[in-house]
């Protein structure tokens, strides 16, 4: 019996060990890199105008943010695709409600080097390069080099919302470039003359060029216009209804205030600011 | 059947490092020590790798997915004190006919039934119809697998073998068994289930089977609560239940420990008077890494297991201590 002593102490002094330290109560938030943006953006001002709050935000894709969610670790999820039906009832057997906010509307931007001379892009053209069908610029009219694709990772939202409008399911060509980041595909491609991505327009800068689809800008009118045609919802997901600090968060996430720092990053807010 | 796998197995993983979208590879270890005592003599003291799993994880196109694992596990009978088996190997093929989120899984595949298919082993012992050797947690056969609508649930059909992922060959009898397991979620956190399996094995050694289970899972943070009950019809009639509940202290101490409750009751022969048994399990599992979808990655487990049996034997109590990590990586092609 001694022996069975010994270890019910060692199972009270580990419970005891682990009852040490207290965490920091914050409002986290984690997932998608194309919300990340937005989502540290308005945090700062948010921080700025509630001094006595501290909010964590991280990427790491849709998919991580939505399982944070699910294992009860981070208050929002950030995601720029639907939650997927395995997701959902993975979350609610967990006790976890997701209730999505849209937060902003945001179009796909196909970007090339500045200096490649094509300018415009069809879909056919653009699931043809990715699925392997158009491996040279000179089948569009450029020169005479191979293309550099670069595609996202498979936790990225960006990518499955890509998969889905521009690919129609199928499967990227297997010796294109992975990347885990919007940041990551647009500083590539700026130091890659043969290069094509694809980012959230709030990653559009002077170092790349985006290329009109089909004959349409991206640009955040043609998105609200929908003559655009790859474009997504970009969502905050939160257990239930948002409440308290999360509500706060995202009610001034919706205001004109925050749908200005929206536009300001070249999303498209919900809704017209004053 | 089981070499048909095995080719089928192989086939896909050869052919997946040269097509398909991304390739998963983790491995599973659980690393323990178990003191196991009956009255006051030592049965066991010892430390061991009780299992280690290698799995690989490929998903050619987003409808053909692959799984091939490798169960490595401690064992006396054999030479290196160690032994190895297969665990799982089937392919998932998405959306097979015009049902949205079903699949079809056909190979060593996972059993749906009961708690079986999803236990994440919050306490070190197994599940109660794994422990009582009701069925096994994996077979040779083929299933579809769904979901409902919006997260409501999910639900399984399945043929197998019947005699579990460890027999092959003649030691399968020539009837297959049939298993229905359907899920349902009214309201998050609140999960009602309900299985069943039968396999008529005509007449010889095998005997005929009737199984049912039926789960009500209740998780409200930081506090869950699931119910299980078993029923088992054959040349005997069995009977049993087993309660888990589980507190978070993660929002009280802000570190992601669980303390862990567990009673099982178990009764072979509802018929005897003399071949029951009952277990209680407290513990508490500090997960030293955050979980994934509910999943531990790095957890230290601590059980205490007393059984008490209604013949004249002696209670036996077992005290584990256990560290399970899981290590995992994805390459995107």
């Amino acid at each position: 019996m001694l022996h069975i002593r010994t270890y019910l102490t060692a199972i009270s002094l580990f419970v005891g060990a682990s009852l040490l330290a207290v965490e920091e109560k914050t409002l986290t938030l984690a997932g998608s890199t194309t919300v990340l943006p937005i989502a540290q953006r308005v945090a700062e001002e948010f921080m700025e105008l509630h001094p006595d709050v501290n909010i964590s935000v991280r990427g790491g894709g849709s998919g991580v943010g939505i399982a944070a969610l699910i294992d009860g670790v981070v208050d929002i999820a950030n995601a720029s695709r639907p939650m997927k039906d395995e997701e959902l009832k993975l979350a609610r057997e967990r006790g976890v409600n997701p209730v999505p906010t849209i937060i902003a509307n945001d179009g796909i931007a196909i970007i090339v080097h500045p200096e490649n001379p094509i300018d415009e892009i069809s879909l056919d053209q653009l699931k043809a390069i990715y699925t392997g069908g158009i491996s040279r610029w000179s089948e569009l009219g450029g020169t005479n080099r191979p293309i550099v694709v670069i595609s996202r990772d498979v936790a990225s939202g960006t990518f499955e919302v890509f998969k889905k409008l521009v690919l129609e399911g199928e499967n990227v060509r297997p010796d294109a470039i992975r990347l885990a980041s919007n940041k990551a595909v647009a500083v590539t491609v700026a130091k890659t003359p043969d290069a094509i991505g694809y980012v959230g327009l709030g990653f559009l800068s002077p170092e790349v060029k985006p290329l009109k689809v089909d004959g349409v800008s991206p640009t955040p009118e043609n998105v609200i216009s929908g003559k655009y045609k790859i474009v997504r919802p970009l969502y905050m997901y939160t257990n239930g209804e948002p409440k308290g600090l999360a509500k706060e968060f995202i009610q001034f996430i919706l205001s004109d205030e925050g749908q200005n720092l929206i536009k300001e990053l070249g999303f498209v807010p919900v809704r017209l600011p004053k | 059947m089981k070499q048909l796998v095995t080719v089928l197995c192989g086939t896909c993983l050869l052919t997946s490092f040269a097509y398909g979208e991304s390739t998963k590879l983790s491995l599973h270890v659980w690393n323990r020590h178990t003191l196991t005592m009956i009255g006051d003599s030592i049965k066991e003291n010892a430390s061991a790798i009780k299992r280690g799993y290698l799995s690989i994880k490929h998903k050619f196109t987003d409808k053909i997915k692959v799984r091939f694992t490798l169960d490595f596990f401690s064992s006396d009978d054999y030479k290196y004190g160690a032994g190895i088996k297969l665990k799982y190997g089937y392919i998932d093929i998405e959306r097979p006919i015009a049902i949205p989120s079903a699949k079809l899984t056909f190979g060593l595949i996972k059993t749906y039934f009961g708690k079986t298919y999803d236990w994440t082993y919050p306490t070190i012992t197994k599940v109660l119809e794994e422990k009582e050797k009701l069925i096994a947690s994996a077979d040779y056969g083929i299933a579809i697998f769904g979901y409902l609508p919006r997260g409501y649930g999910e639900y399984a059909l399945s043929i197998l073998n019947g005699e579990g992922y460890k027999k092959t060959g003649d030691k399968v009898n020539i009837h297959p068994a049939y298993v229905a397991n359907v899920r349902v979620i009214p309201i998050p956190g609140i999960t009602i289930g309900g299985s069943l399996f039968y396999e008529k094995a005509g007449i010889g050694k095998y005997e005929n089977r009737l199984l049912y289970a039926g789960m009500v899972q209740l998780i409200r943070r930081p506090f869950s609560l699931l119910v299980e009950y078993l029923r088992k019809y054959s040349s005997s009639t069995s009977e049993g239940y087993m309660v888990v509940s589980i507190f978070n202290l993660r929002e009280t101490i802000g570190r992601m420990v669980e303390l862990v409750a567990r009673y099982d009751k178990w009764d072979e022969d509802i018929h005897q008077s003399n071949d029951a048994h009952s277990r209680i399990i407290v513990g508490s599992n500090w997960h030293m890494l955050p979980p994934h979808k509910g999943k531990p990655t790095l957890m230290l487990q601590v059980n205490w297991e007393h059984t008490e049996f209604e013949n004249a034997n002696k209670p036996e109590d077992r005290v584990m201590l256990q560290l399970r990590w899981i290590i995992s990586t994805k390459i995107s092609r």
